[in-house]
């Protein structure tokens, strides 16, 4: 029984040392208008091991899944797992201790369709679009740092980050999701570091048109005209 | 002196200025908000923090000119982030059930039973005929009584309710009342208002956000502070600005009159002695008050014990609810639910508040605006004691961005040590001085919970509160500078001022 429990130990040890490390992992999404979107993301791998990796992207449906700059021997497949997409990697014998690869995907539908059923309440008005990412270490190593940026279309901004999970530690400085600018645009940016196996991390954010409807204008300024007239006697003298 | 009611009726404007800000008050509050919602968005800010930050300005200029009582620019707050979407229905309502909101209604249950068992009043005379010959000693005398508090006492707002009907039959006696608040009334209000929350920044357990400021330091700082290293620093800043702002303010804000500066009862204060000894020995419902007051008192006193005791922490409201409980129960309690003097205009212009601050820092508005103001600065290569001063400034002034001090301390700690690191400074060199500020809450009624306890007193005006606020923080603010140029740098806490990062 003793040999078998150090026999188990001595072979997680030697897998989970072998297993190639992914120092970086990150994902920029560009979403356009009509709500498909283009990501390109960087994978930088450290003690980098031949045999197969897998990855999760943490995305639905994705399409086009290709590397962007071809590292010699390394081959990439989509595979689908549980209505998610996942990364299998194949790193080839001479592959070199420390690589980068750069890969890219495409989205038909970036944001979430909800299809009401007659009678149901929608949750979000007519004009939002809601984005939902939710990313599983899956995988036995651990990812030293997971970023996603997702940059809005044109014309869109944050309503508000309705789910920015897990909570920031006491020592992390910042929220888990800070939305900042991007190319030109307003974008939200999901970052964690040291996601054990089984570690997870998401974001949902509401978009909205930029512009603001001109209602609370006129039913202010109709307000404000509305009081100083009524209410003048406030600061005129009482007639004697 | 018999009663101490908390009336919801709007103060009356007392000059033209007034009244002008009451009329302009309302549009200017509109077009604010409309400025705000308009602005082209910032990067980093969601068009929810904006609406946020658009309807709570809306509201604080009607708190300050008073168009309307607080009570009902509170309920259009909590309408206006509904409809804006900053909040939802569901976060807005939930802060009425909030521990704040729950301590106050219970507080004022305690309160009245002092007031009708005469025992406030047994005491307010007291006070008033040991130290009250002439009115700048009977505010000494409540300076020294928070000084005393504070320590025991970490809850601010359990300590403001158990001394404030102590505050209004004194006000009453020096003929400061609700319809006719005189200076003395300003003084008397705005000073405990103040010694509240300041003299909690004495000790590091005078509030919980001074424990997290300490965990936060240590965690991100690497270094450890200690109790008598907070004590030594933040006991003198704090005592001297309150004996400060006890002579500015009758002398500089508030100044008294002649008349208002006896007691106005008819007789003097000859008459106060007679009142006195009139009241005889006490009496067995005074007796019974105090036992009860005593219990709930233990109760806040002893709070770190309770695990260790009862296995269960009793927080300050539920001591308060025990004693309301006991104040309440047929037959052997003091008071009828029908005596209850329960001020619950108070309590939902504290709701609607509270919304309004959970909804900026929620949307991470607070946050932004405390970040805008650190990176629109280049803090690289100046001299420690501009940087010293540009962190101290943001950390006091910033409390009147968000009515928490629990948020505005894990926003705003992380980045001044960040910023220290950054600069090449000690974390404690600046992240301990700017803790000191945490507990100046005291710009306007809604910063802190006594703050906004006291506003029900209607002896001074949102106006009023501003001014004797911002006095003090910017004395404290002199002060701590003074300190961090002088007696910090001699603890070793701080470098000297002129130095300069490499």
């Amino acid at each position: 029984m003793k040999m078998l429990r150090l026999l188990t130990f001595i072979l997680l040890a030697s897998v989970l040392g072998m297993a190639t490390d992914v120092q970086t992992y990150t994902i920029r999404l560009q979403a356009e208008s009509d709500e498909t979107g283009k990501a390109v993301g960087v994978l930088a791998l450290a003690n980098c091991t031949p045999g197969v990796l897998v990855l999760p992207l943490g995305f639905a449906a994705v399409e086009d899944l290709r590397l962007e700059e071809p590292a010699v021997g390394v081959r990439l497949e989509s595979v689908a797992r549980n209505g998610m997409t996942q990364m299998k990697l194949t790193l080839p014998a001479d592959i070199s201790a420390k690589t980068n690869l750069k890969f890219s995907f495409r989205l038909k539908q970036v944001f979430q369709v909800t299809k009401l059923k007659p009678g149901e309440k929608s949750t979000l008005p007519a004009s939002s679009r809601s984005f939902k990412h939710a990313f599983v270490n899956t995988q036995e190593g651990v990812i030293g740092n997971y970023r996603v940026e997702l940059i809005f279309p044109n014309g869109l901004m944050a309503q508000a980050i309705r789910e920015q999970l897990p909570k920031p530690a006491k020592n992390e400085v910042g929220p888990r999701v800070l939305l900042t600018k991007l190319e030109g645009r307003q974008a939200a940016i999901l970052q964690l570091s040291k996601l054990q196996q089984g570690d997870d991390t998401s974001m949902v954010v509401e978009l909205v048109p930029i512009r603001r409807s001109f209602g609370w204008l006129i039913a202010g300024l109709v307000l404000a005209g509305l009081y100083l007239f009524r209410f003048r006697d406030l600061v005129t003298k009482p007639k004697s | 002196m018999e009663k101490m009611t908390l009336s919801s009726k709007t103060r009356e404007a007392q000059s033209p200025t007034e009244q002008w800000m009451r009329y302009l008050g309302f549009p200017g509050g509109i077009l604010l908000f409309l400025l705000i919602m308009y602005l082209p968005a910032g990067a980093g800010l969601s068009a929810g923090a904006q609406a946020g930050a658009a309807s709570f300005a809306l509201a604080l200029v009607w708190w300050v000119t008073e168009p309307f009582p607080t009570y009902v620019t509170s309920l259009v707050l909590m309408f206006l982030l509904l409809v804006t979407r900053t909040s939802n229905a569901k976060a807005i309502m939930d802060v009425l059930g909030m521990e704040v909101i729950w301590l106050n209604l219970l507080a004022f249950i305690l309160a009245s039973m002092l007031v009708k068992t005469r025992l406030a009043k047994r005491m307010a005379l007291w006070l008033v005929v040991r130290f009250g010959h002439k009115a700048s000693w009977a505010l000494l005398a409540f300076l020294v009584l928070q000084l005393v508090l504070a320590p025991l006492i970490p809850a601010t707002a359990a300590r403001c309710v158990m001394t404030l009907p102590l505050m209004i039959v004194v006000a009453t006696i020096y003929g400061s009342t609700e319809a006719t608040p005189n200076n003395f009334g300003k003084n008397m209000m705005l000073l405990n208002l103040a010694c509240i929350s300041v003299l909690s920044s004495i000790t590091m357990t005078g509030s919980s956000a001074n424990l997290i400021a300490v965990g936060l330091i240590q965690n991100m700082g690497g270094q450890r502070v200690y109790y008598m290293d907070w004590m030594r620093v933040g006991a003198p800043v704090a005592i001297l600005t309150m004996v400060l702002m006890w002579i500015l303010g009758q002398k500089l804000l508030f100044r008294m009159k002649p008349e208002e500066q006896v007691p106005q009862v008819e007789g003097g204060l000859e008459l106060v002695k007679k009142q006195f000894e009139a009241m005889g020995p006490l009496g067995f419902q005074e007796k019974k008050a105090i036992a009860i007051f005593g219990l709930v008192l233990f109760l806040w006193m002893t709070d770190i014990f309770h695990m260790r005791w009862f296995g269960v922490e009793i927080s300050a409201p539920f001591a308060a609810l025990l004693g309301a409980v006991i104040v309440l129960f047929p037959r052997w309690g003091i008071l009828s639910w029908a005596e209850a003097d329960i001020p619950w205009h108070l309590l939902i212009f504290s709701a609607g508040a509270y919304a309004g601050g959970l909804a900026l820092d929620d949307t991470g508005a607070a946050e932004w605006g405390v970040r805008m103001l650190f990176g629109g600065m280049n803090l690289k290569g100046v001299p420690f004691g501009f940087t010293f001063t540009v962190v101290i400034s943001v950390m006091m002034y910033s409390h009147l961005l968000t009515t928490s001090k629990t948020v505005r301390t894990l926003i705003m700690l992380p980045i001044i040590i960040t910023l220290a690191k950054a600069l090449g400074w000690s974390p404690i060199s600046l992240a301990l001085p700017a803790a000191l500020c945490i507990d100046w809450v005291v710009g306007l009624p809604i910063s802190g919970k006594p703050n906004v306890i006291m506003f029900s007193t209607n002896q001074f005006s949102v106006g009023d509160n501003f001014k004797y606020g911002m006095l003090t923080c910017t004395i404290g603010v002199a002060i701590l500078v003074i300190s961090g140029a002088t007696w910090f740098h001699w603890l070793g806490i701080t470098p000297s001022f002129w130095a300069v990062a490499p």
